[in-house]
């Protein structure tokens, strides 16, 4: 009897503090994306993407720098970040299924995924700013892109995987030859798993501003050069948020909700492809 | 019954990677439009040897051929086959239905596109007349656009015949196919390979006695990777020669 009045109250502890600390958790999660809306919703007007920064002190002006430049980062960083990781992810399930190499590279992608994003943003600065001399887009989008390798190459790895051997051998026992196994069956039956993969990848780096800091910096005019510094919208934040002018913070408030915006969509997005293919 | 030999083993041992020696000295022949099945205890080496038919070991490495498979004069087991003109003319079945994650019409056109037949109006003859032969037709000739994964496990088998048979091949190799299916899809499967006959040569490997009693002209009893016995099926079941034979087909093991 004693015994288990005193699992009872094991149990009660354990609900309690588990409720605690969760409650904790979205409180604060529900405090900042509430503090963003409310300052962003106020801040946004059509100003903000079609002007580009008004000088310093002068009221007006917008982010269409930022919004275009961090746009293009983004989709150069997915254009390279993608075929690597698919490529890499196809050939460790496949090519290399089994083998020692194979995990080794599976262990170091993973911890390659919490590596600080600052670190991959001072390493592309070493190898690619400081050899050329100056800040560019394209070296913002190699920073972005090493941040989605591991990702995308990690979801590719594991969704092939998933696809079951007999399938193949299914494949192969009709005569065709590995590549074709691999693009026509194996990758068909991936393909939802690894799109989803891209898209939260996406929604990753999107919100990254450290390693833009250090490669494609920040450019208060339009510019679509990608060998230039190029203009982002969380580096932008990141210095309007740190001025001195209420102006840069309303921008700063309205760019923040924006970014949150187009992570939320992106990652809906995974979610709703994710569900589609299980219901399948 | 006795006919044309369509393909045979000639003292053929295999070796799993480490020298793992799975198929023991094995001769064995398949009669051109005759079933042969493949009987023995679990581990035994039967679908080991079905898969050394159409080379399928060779997709791992390491694994080691000795001896010959004869294919209408060819020794297959040579290093000059071109192994894919192979699988396109010796098929395989598997014990659980594998369906490409693509369309019906899709999958039945997998191997004839392939072997690259493009013409539309060629595709969906031949598409329909693998489906016809593997008796799925009326079940799934509305829904040709449909994921092949809508498809009942037993619906999903014949599929995966009827994609064998597209390619035209002489031989078909059905590993356990009814292993994974209710009674009475096992039922239309058997039915259906008895009526393949007429066109390919099967070999079929299964654990059910019964089922290789039913369906079989010929049958091969394995036991530790060694062809134990190998005649008429009527013989094996009703007369046996070896003694493990008849204990194993009356029940006294395995």
């Amino acid at each position: 009897m004693r015994r288990e009045n005193f699992r009872v109250i094991q149990s009660r502890i354990a609900f309690i503090l588990s409720t605690l600390t969760a409650l904790f958790g979205i409180f604060w999660l529900v405090f900042i994306i509430g503090d963003i809306l409310i300052h962003g919703i106020g801040a946004l007007n059509i100003d903000l993407f079609i002007k580009d920064p008004a000088p310093a002190g002068v009221e007006g002006g917008g982010l269409r720098n930022a919004f275009v430049g961090h746009l293009m980062i983004t989709l150069f960083a997915t254009l390279i970040g993608v075929p690597v990781g698919v490529l890499g992810g196809t050939f460790l399930a496949e090519y290399a299924r089994g083998k020692k190499i194979a995990r080794l590279i599976s262990i170091l992608s993973d911890i390659m995924v919490s590596v600080p994003a600052i670190v991959v943003g001072t390493f592309v600065y070493a190898i690619i700013v400081k050899p050329l001399g100056h800040f560019s887009g394209w070296a913002g989008a190699v920073a972005l892109a090493m941040i989605m390798i591991p990702v995308v190459l990690r979801t590719t790895e594991d969704m092939l995987s998933l696809v079951s051997w007999t399938v193949r051998e299914a494949a192969f026992a009709l005569g065709a030859p590995y590549y074709k196994v691999i693009i026509q069956v194996v990758y068909r039956g991936a393909a939802t798993g690894i799109l989803t993969g891209i898209l939260l990848s996406i929604a990753r780096v999107t919100g990254e501003a450290a390693p833009l800091l250090f490669t494609a910096f920040n450019n208060s005019f339009f510019s679509t050069n990608m060998n230039e510094p190029v203009a982002s919208l969380t580096v932008s934040i990141f210095q309007y948020a740190m001025g001195p002018y209420d102006i840069w913070h309303t921008q700063a408030w309205a760019a923040s909700l924006m970014i949150t915006l187009f992570i939320l969509i992106i990652t809906i997005l995974g979610r709703l492809i994710i569900k589609w293919r299980y219901k399948k | 019954m006795t006919g044309q030999i369509e393909i045979e083993a000639k003292n053929l041992n295999f070796y799993y990677a480490v020298n793992i020696h799975a198929l023991k000295q094995v001769s064995l022949s398949a009669y051109k439009h005759n079933v042969t099945a493949l009987i023995g205890p679990s581990g035994c080496g039967k679908t080991t040897l079905l898969r050394c038919f159409n080379r399928m070991h060779d997709l791992y490495p390491k694994n080691r051929y000795e001896g010959e498979i004869i294919f209408q004069g060819t020794n297959i087991l040579s290093n000059d086959i071109d192994i894919i003109n192979l699988r396109s003319r010796i098929g395989m079945v598997f014990q659980k239905p594998t369906p490409f994650p693509m369309t019906i019409f899709d999958n039945i056109a997998y191997g004839l596109r392939l072997k690259g037949i493009k013409n539309r109006s060629e595709l969906s003859g031949k598409v329909e007349k693998a489906i016809k032969d593997a008796a799925l037709w009326d079940e799934v000739k509305d829904k040709l656009n449909v994921s092949a994964y809508e498809l009942s496990g037993g619906q999903q088998q014949r599929l995966v015949i009827a994609r064998a048979l597209a390619v035209e091949p002489e031989v078909l190799l059905f590993d356990e196919p009814t292993s994974a299916l209710d009674p009475i899809s096992t039922a239309k499967i058997e039915e259906l390979i008895v009526q393949l006959k007429s066109k390919v040569t099967i070999i079929i490997v299964t654990h059910n006695m019964q089922q290789a009693a039913r369906i079989s002209d010929w049958t091969g009893f394995m036991m530790l990777g060694e062809l134990i016995e190998f005649d008429k099926t009527d013989k094996i079941f009703t007369a046996p020669s070896e003694k493990l034979t008849e204990d194993y087909i009356t029940g006294r093991f395995g």
